[in-house]
């Protein structure tokens, strides 16, 4: 399991260092509840939290939007001129 | 803590010629079977065009929102739409069934709008030119400040807009892995750059989203 923890593997990262290897670390897919810099550090646990809970938020994101009705309109005109495939 | 470890994804058999490697397990999301679809796409390969346009009925909402939201642009949203659905047309009769028909649709679509920007050579390809740290965009920069936090406070109509604000680059990258569910592997085939630099972009995307986000509510704890 990759932690957040110095190349030897034991003291906690400080915030730069942390920060930079947040986008591993995120990758890595592993819970970071328990990691050793977020114990300690608040600022860095509030940015963990805010940027899963953007992905979260991202997935969320369902389609809303309606093209105008011209489009089907077009779709229908350009079919019309070329020979079906099907 | 619940992890951000990628959790959708795509599809198992190939709707154009720039659709990248496939990847087992992969499935999009958002493909429940829709009543009547398998029917209409029986029907549309034998060149039924009531049954093509059920199809359009069906999808246009999602192509014209994957469109819109990868470009930004209503105008062009709209021409990438009737150029998908085109191109449906056209290759309608090489779907097999081997994946969900909205996956395939789905990558089609991304498809007809990366050609697009390819061709326009603008820098929503470009990966480098935004890959670039910029002071505004470091990830050093102050990221702590105490005062707000978004968890529990953003809603869906204050997030798309803040997707909207994105820079170009960072919106591609953000909106096909966090929004519409695709591996860096396969953006890293879709966009013809490296998968590090697909990672790195997208934590740039979040990372800037979360500037946008946070400087929406102060304006609006200000009374602004």
């Amino acid at each position: 399991m990759m932690e957040a923890t110095r190349g030897n593997g034991t003291l906690p990262m400080n915030c730069t260092e942390f920060q930079e290897r947040l986008p591993e670390l995120f990758e890595s897919g592993q819970d970071l509840a328990g990691d050793p810099h977020l114990a300690t550090c608040e600022k860095c646990s509030a940015l963990v939290d805010d940027l899963q809970y953007i992905a979260q938020q991202a997935k969320l994101l369902l389609p809303i939007h309606d093209p105008s009705p011209q489009v089907w309109d077009n779709i229908q005109s350009a079919l019309k001129k070329e020979p079906s495939e099907a | 803590m619940p992890t951000m470890a990628s959790s959708n994804k795509n599809t198992t058999e190939s709707p154009g010629p720039t659709a990248p490697a496939k990847s087992p397990n992969q499935h999009l999301r958002r493909n429940p079977p829709i009543a009547g679809e398998a029917e209409a796409i029986k029907k549309a390969q034998e060149g039924d065009g009531t049954a093509f346009a059920t199809l359009y009925g069906l999808h246009k909402r999602r192509v014209y929102s994957l469109c819109l939201r990868m470009l930004g642009n209503v105008a062009e949203a709209e021409d990438l739409t009737q150029e998908a659905f085109l191109q449906l047309h056209r290759k309608i009769g090489t779907f097999r069934g081997d994946s969900a028909f909205s996956t395939w649709l789905h990558r089609l679509s991304v498809n007809v709008v990366l050609m697009h920007l390819r061709k326009k050579g603008l820098p929503q390809v470009s990966l480098e030119e935004t890959l670039e740290p910029s002071q505004q965009d470091g990830q050093r920069k102050d990221i702590g400040a105490r005062d707000l936090t978004l968890t529990g406070s953003i809603d869906r109509v204050t997030l798309e807009r803040a997707v909207e604000n994105l820079p170009p680059g960072y919106r591609l990258v953000f909106v096909l892995h966090d929004v519409e569910g695709y591996e860096h592997n396969e953006i890293a085939g879709m966009l013809e750059c490296s998968i590090g630099n697909s990672k790195s972009q997208l934590h740039k995307a979040r990372m800037k989203l979360r500037d946008l986000l946070r400087s929406g509510q102060r304006t609006e704890a200000a009374g602004l």
